[in-house]
């Protein structure tokens, strides 16, 4: 997929209309071209933007996974499911369903229909087509599926486990863990809506939500087509992500290679945690501005590391030995010291901004969805998780739930279905 | 508010300059919201400097105050990044606050040995409404001591009053112990031991507190933290899960807050118009309380309360936090630190 530039589209150039999306969108975006053609207003320009974007597609089938490495659209939703299968076949079948069901929505597909007195065999809250909108599901797996219940222990992957409780972690169970992982990740809100209640039709009586969340992206709001989106500290989040474009590096710190002496199936998967992290906005928004930036290290307006002057800009610690310019516990220095023997913890974080609602004592409960892959939870993000509990910023942070999961290869065609290596 | 005063600054400091200086109305006229096009920063030629070699009430040099000044009240700070509009308080100025704050929680330790004997009192008499009364004065008192707790070693605090990690715990010390078995029906004469416990730790706490340091912006932010903790704790009900005596604690917490307060007040003076806001949004908070307390002098539990109290208690509470969060700012003791760049790190390497 190529990501959209929304700007430049607005700007007027409506001859990429027809091309790329033309064929799915047929069905779906004819109508309101047909009288758009003037494009006098910028309502029908989005309106048609969106149409567009409606058609772009992620493979559901490959060697990796789609939603790891793969662009972030705008709106997730994090499902964890608990395993309520009376036996193993049903436990399969359930997770065949998932594949099945996900790599149909995914691809886009019609609404069909069924006999006039059968309930629809989908909900159909998208219209009579659903458009694939960048849609990924995203299937892992978290350590209790392996244990007695299904006779999967010893196909559990080396290096998954329960998720620690960190020093500084209040884990409330019924947020944290789950035997299945769904990470849904979409352009439009309605999308990842429609995908989760599909989902959980076809796995009724087999697979049960334990938790789930919602997140979103902050929209592009900066003229620098590279800036990262805002957590809701405001400040830009991701920016010393590795590059995703560098399969040498993706291979070095996040896909699983049988080579490397792991075992054969998992190979092309990847280790993914995910953390709930309460954000105590209304505490944030009472700390003033210099301590704000450095608590982070960066200027929050437009990411650059103090002292410097654009986001993507190295931070020299290396100059910097006292912290005179960037204190020595601000986050960028713990999270990512950039010296050559951290170089190997570094993670690929994907997290999406949290707002559920309202707390007992009147407080916004917002936060972040942080969900990040590596190779190997206990030698990358758990390393990093424990230089952070010395961070200033613990006082306006708590991790409430989340969990390790392992994300295995993709599925190899329609035959097949993610993770059907552990049942070989 | 510094940004109205920030506002205000410019606005006057382009009113006097266009005044002041030959030919600045053209530049002025050619843009008109640029005060680095019409005001220097710097004038190599300070009037000041001869004549004087204090300011009354700063610490600044005279010969730098006039230039350090324009420049604070244009929110800009040594290195070009944004800065306080106001010169910093000598640090040691915090003495007097900090040592009238222990002298006010050396009292209140002395009411909480008090209320504690009290409650020890009344779990030997065996009566659960008068013993769950008396937790609360002794638990009032305890919040009392506001802007020490947390400064205390983590053994003493355990020893007053452990937060236990989870609710099924029951290998915990100090109030909330007595609380868990209290509300859960436990046999009195149990929590005795634990009442005594708290009572042993007085003297410890008394030995403490003038030994104990409070930062100078710590005990300043200490304004707002105390009822930002309340209304997280407190009013969430996580803190006081078993009694929901979250209303009852976080009126604690007001007192604590004046406290604090009321020792900062003179550094305050005639800095902004914060303690102005505080005491008002103060007055308002209290006045809140007082329309929900009962006339016994007891609290509502948290579901005991309203819709409308709840909403009132809320609302009072982020007023009176958006006033006390500027306290820190009014009250600063240092100067914009002045940040380096990554250009000129590389350049003095």
């Amino acid at each position: 997929m190529s990501p959209v530039d929304r700007r430049g589209f607005l700007k007027g150039s409506l001859t990429a209309l027809g091309g790329a999306g033309a064929g799915a969108a047929a069905g779906l975006a004819g109508a309101d071209r047909a009288h758009a053609a003037p494009m006098a207003d910028l309502a029908t320009a989005a309106r048609d933007v969106n149409a567009r974007e409606l058609t772009q597609s992620l493979p559901f089938d490959g060697f990796h996974q789609s939603g790891i490495v793969t662009p972030k659209p705008a709106q997730a939703t994090v499902v964890a499911l608990d395993s309520v299968a009376p036996t193993r076949t049903a436990l399969i079948e359930g997770l065949q369903a998932i594949s099945a069901e996900a790599r149909q929505l995914t691809q886009g597909v019609s609404v069909g229909v069924a006999e006039i007195d059968d309930p629809p065999p989908d909900s159909g809250i998208l219209g009579a087509y659903n458009a694939p909108d960048s849609l990924s599901v995203t299937i892992g797996y978290g350590a209790s599926l392996f244990d007695g219940r299904y006779g999967l222990a010893s196909k559990r992957p080396p290096h998954l486990t329960e998720m620690p409780s960190f020093a500084l972690d209040e884990l409330d169970p019924t947020r944290t863990g789950g035997d299945v992982i769904l990470q849904i990740c979409a352009g439009q809100r309605d999308t990842v809506v429609h995908t989760v209640r599909e989902l959980m039709r076809a796995v009724a009586g087999k697979l049960v939500i334990r938790w789930m969340l919602d997140g979103f992206q902050t929209a592009v709001r900066d003229r620098d087509p590279k800036a990262n989106t805002r957590n809701l500290f405001a400040f830009r989040d991701g920016t010393a992500n590795p590059d995703v474009t560098n399969a040498a590096k993706m291979d070095e710190l996040i896909w699983v290679r049988a080579a490397a002496g792991e075992p054969a199936w998992t190979s092309g998967g990847s280790y993914m945690v995910v953390r709930t992290i309460r954000q105590h906005v209304e505490f944030w928004d009472r700390v003033g501005m210099l301590e704000q930036e450095q608590m982070i290290g960066r200027y929050r307006v437009n990411g650059a590391p103090l002292g410097g002057t654009y986001e993507h800009e190295d931070p020299r610690f290396d100059l910097d030995p006292k912290g005179d310019r960037i204190p020595l516990d601000a986050h960028i220095r713990l999270a990512n010291p950039r010296k050559p023997q951290t170089e190997h913890q570094r993670i690929l974080r994907r997290g999406y901004n949290y707002d559920r609602g309202v707390d007992e004592a009147g407080n916004l409960d917002q936060g972040l969805l942080f969900m990040a892959f590596n190779k190997n939870p206990h030698k990358q993000f758990a390393v990093i998780q424990r230089r952070l509990e010395t961070e200033p910023m613990t006082d306006y942070i708590l991790p409430v739930g989340g969990g390790y999961f392992f994300v295995p290869p993709g599925a190899r065609g329609s035959g097949d279905w993610v993770g059907s290596g552990l049942a070989d | 508010m510094w940004w109205l005063a920030g506002i205000g600054g410019l606005a006057l400091v382009a009113i006097l300059a266009a005044a002041i200086i030959p030919g600045s109305h053209t530049t002025a006229a050619k843009q008109p919201f640029s005060t680095l096009a019409v005001a220097p920063h710097s004038s190599s030629a300070n009037q000041l400097r001869s004549r004087l070699s204090s300011v009354y009430g700063s610490a600044i040099p005279a010969s730098k105050y006039g230039t350090r000044i324009s420049r604070q009240e244009n929110g800009i700070g040594p290195n070009g990044q944004i800065a306080s509009d106001l010169d910093p308080l000598p640090p040691n100025s915090f003495d007097r606050p900090v040592a009238g704050y222990i002298h006010y929680a050396l009292g209140v330790s002395g009411q909480l040995g008090t209320a504690v004997s009290a409650l020890t009192v009344q779990l030997q008499a065996g009566d659960r409404a008068r013993a769950e009364r008396a937790w609360n004065v002794a638990f009032t008192d305890y919040l009392h001591l506001g802007a020490v707790y947390g400064l205390l070693p983590g053994k003493l605090n355990d020893r007053l009053a452990q937060i236990p990690t989870h609710l099924n715990q029951t290998q915990f010390t100090g109030l909330h112990r007595v609380e868990k078995g209290l509300w859960q029906g436990a046999p009195l004469r149990s929590l005795v031991p634990v009442s005594q416990a708290i009572t042993a730790a007085i003297p410890s706490l008394k030995r403490t507190l003038p030994k104990t340091e409070i930062d100078p912006i710590d005990y300043a932010a200490r304004a707002h933290e105390i009822l930002e903790d309340a209304q997280r704790d407190l009013m969430s009900g996580n803190q006081v899960a078993w009694s929901g005596q979250g209303v009852l604690g976080t009126a604690a917490g007001i007192t604590a807050t004046r406290e604090v307060v009321r020792t900062l007040a003179p550094l305050m003076q005639g800095r902004d118009n914060t303690l102005v806001e505080v005491d008002n949004w103060l007055v308002r908070l209290q006045a809140t309380f007082k329309t929900i307390r009962r006339p016994d002098g007891s609290y509502p539990t948290l579901d005991q309360l309203t819709i409308a109290q709840r909403e009132r208690i809320n609302g009072s509470l982020a007023g009176a936090l958006t006033a006390l969060e500027e306290i820190p700012g009014t009250v600063e003791t240092v100067g914009l630190p002045n940040i380096p760049t990554i250009a000129g790190q590389e350049h003095s390497k």
